[in-house]
Parts: structure tokens; sequence; C-alpha cells
């Protein structure tokens, strides 16, 4: 009965760092000094972000999204921006461009609408995708600069109530820095941010395909 | 011609393994045949080899590891290991293989597409209005 006390007290002990290694490290862990940049289900984003280092996205996010490392969609996330990333992995509900340099996934409850240029591709049966797929070191390479599929809107300061911008307190109340007047998000850009999918037809036209096509800059906002 | 023997090659492995699964007949390619132009078939399809034109297919489109399909494809199942280019139209489902490298616009109602399997076009999913595989 002792021995197998000792025996059995080793055991766990004996095998707990086996079957650590044996296992994924956290991706904190494994990504050591890497940053890591988390938004949850209730945080949202309008506009840019570049981020050196992963990002995981859980809340809703307009605009345009950067990562040096892994782009992380999470289930309930409502994305409607262009991602660029290493690995791009697609739980939730995602319209925009995607690149990814390394690989893109789109899991079984994820939705992508939107061009990809990616490395290599993976879709899980259930997931949902529509778009442009160019594929290849090449096309990764060849992937323009990602720019914003909705441009933030200037809404000037007055029209807001107060109680809705979290300012922080400045001393002069009633001095909005006044809103450019170069950048006025016009309309076309909102409705261009996704050409609709039925436009393409069911032609079934062979050769049409080849090649990488590169979508035409649309709406480039003036800075 | 090359076309004609190729089918008649095929026909007796596809007879062979008539009414397998749900019934439907199958027709078969091995990796030496070939088969060049249009063809309708009630049944299921394995291309092997070299094949080129229209395939409209009631039944499931399998594309053999090493297999060269330049076709327009139609079918309920479509699985490809192979090498495809052109249109391709699955009413149920498409998976792409690992090794499997299709460039064409695909139109889809479900999609899986394995790790190391390269697509270069245009995807569509959707449901397909007319004629299920059901009638």
């Amino acid at each position: 009965m002792f021995a197998w006390a000792t025996l059995s007290s080793r055991a766990p002990g004996a095998r707990v760092p086996r079957s650590a290694a044996d296992q994924p490290p956290p991706p904190t862990e494994q990504s050591g000094e890497r940053n890591s940049v988390t938004l949850g289900p209730r945080d949202r984003l309008i506009g840019e972000l570049h981020i050196d280092g992963d990002v995981r996205l859980g809340g809703t996010i307009e605009g345009q999204v950067e990562a040096t490392g892994d782009v992380e969609i999470d289930d309930e996330a409502k994305v409607t921006a262009s991602l660029a990333g290493r690995d791009v992995n697609i739980r939730g509900h995602v319209s925009g461009h995607v690149t990814a340099r390394k690989r893109l996934t789109v899991a079984k409850s994820g939705s992508l609408n939107g061009d990809v240029r990616v490395a290599r591709l993976v879709i899980q049966d259930g997931a949902s995708f529509s778009g442009n797929v160019s594929m290849g070191a090449a096309a990764v390479e060849a992937a323009p600069k990602p720019q914003p599929v909705v441009a933030p809107e200037p809404t000037p300061a007055v029209a807001l109530p107060q109680s809705a911008a979290p300012q922080p307190a400045a001393p002069q109340p009633a001095a909005p820095p006044a809103p450019p007047k170069t950048a006025p998000a016009p309309a076309a850009a909102r409705d261009g941010n996704r050409a609709p999918v039925e436009r393409g037809g069911g032609k079934p036209d062979t050769g049409k395909a080849k090649g990488p096509v590169t979508s035409p800059p649309k709406g480039k906002p003036k800075r | 011609m090359d076309v004609q023997e190729a089918v008649s090659q095929s026909t007796p492995v596809g007879a062979a393994e008539e009414a397998k699964r749900d019934g439907l007949r199958k027709f078969t390619m091995g990796p030496n045949d070939s088969l060049e132009g249009k063809l309708t078939y009630e049944g299921h399809v394995t291309v092997d080899g070299r094949a080129e034109g229209e395939f409209r297919v009631t039944g499931n489109i399998d594309v053999a590891p090493g297999a060269k399909v330049k076709a327009l494809l139609e079918a309920s199942n479509v699985t490809i290991r192979g090498e495809v280019e052109g249109a391709l139209n699955a009413r149920d489902k498409l998976i792409l293989g690992k090794n499997a490298k299709l460039s064409g616009d695909i139109h889809v109602r479900r999609l899986q597409i394995e790790d190391g399997a390269s697509l270069n076009g245009h995807v569509r999913m959707g449901d397909f209005e007319q004629q299920g595989s059901g009638g």
C-alpha cells in the first residue's frame, strides 16, 4: 500500500512537465514578449489599428486593422474592415479585404465577404465565404496596403450631445477642433466597401479568373 | 480517337461498380484515360488522367490526385484532389483536398478547403434556386 502511494505520488509529478510540453502552450507564453491586444465583445473600434503583435477582436470593428502578428476574430465579432496579418483566423462575421501573409482560416462559425490575398487558405465545412481569392506568396507580396473599408466620418463636435462625447475636461468647452474640410467622407466610400457579390453573375467563364486581380483603389480618402 | 477509347475502357469499370451506394451509376476514368468533350451523366463521375471540356453530372464528381482537368464542372458534390482549371458549380458541397489546385470561378452551397490546397478565382456561396439533386 505504502509503495503504491509513493509510486502514485511520483507518477503525476513526473508526468506533468511532459504532458505540458506536448500541449501547445497558451498563445501568450508562446509569443513571449510579443504584444497582444484584445477587444472584447462589448468593445467597439471605428478607425485604423496598427499593432506590432497579435490582435484578437470580439466586438464591432469598422475601418482597418493591421498586425505584424496574428489576427483572431472571435465568434461574436462583427467586423467591417480590411484585415492584414500573418495568420488570420475568422470565427465571426467579417466583411472586407483580408490579407494573410501566412494562412487564412475561416472556421465553421465564421463568415467572410470580401476579396482575400493569402499564402494558404483553410475553409472549414459550414463556413461561409464569398469573394475573390488570390493565392500564393506572390499574391501576398503584391497586396496593396489595405485601405479602410469604411472611412471614418468626421462628425462636427458641435452636433454631438454632451453626454455622448467622453471628452477629457477641456478648458474651453465650445472649441471643437475644426473638422478638416478636405476629408468629408463621401457616401460613395461607404457604398463601395464591398461590391455586391451577385454582380459577378453565374457565367461559366473559364478563362476569366486567371491572374491576380488588382482591385482598383476606390474612393481614396484625401488627406 | 482517344476519346472513344477512354470511354470504352472505362465503361466496364463503371458498370462493375454500378448501383453503388445511393443506387447511382458510376463512371470511372483511370490515370491513363483521357476525355475531351462534353459529358452529361446521370450518376457519379471519377476523373483521373486528363480531361477537357464540360462535365454536367447529377451525382458527384471526384478528381483524383494527379489528374489534370480543364473543364467546366457541374455536380452535386465535387471533391478535388488533383488539378482543375475552369468554372465550377457544386449544388451542394465542394471539397478541396490538401494537394488540390483549382483556378476558376466557383459557385457552391458549401465549401471546405483543407490546408495546403490552392485556389485562385472568385468564390460565390449560396443556394441554387433551380434543380435540386432530389428533384
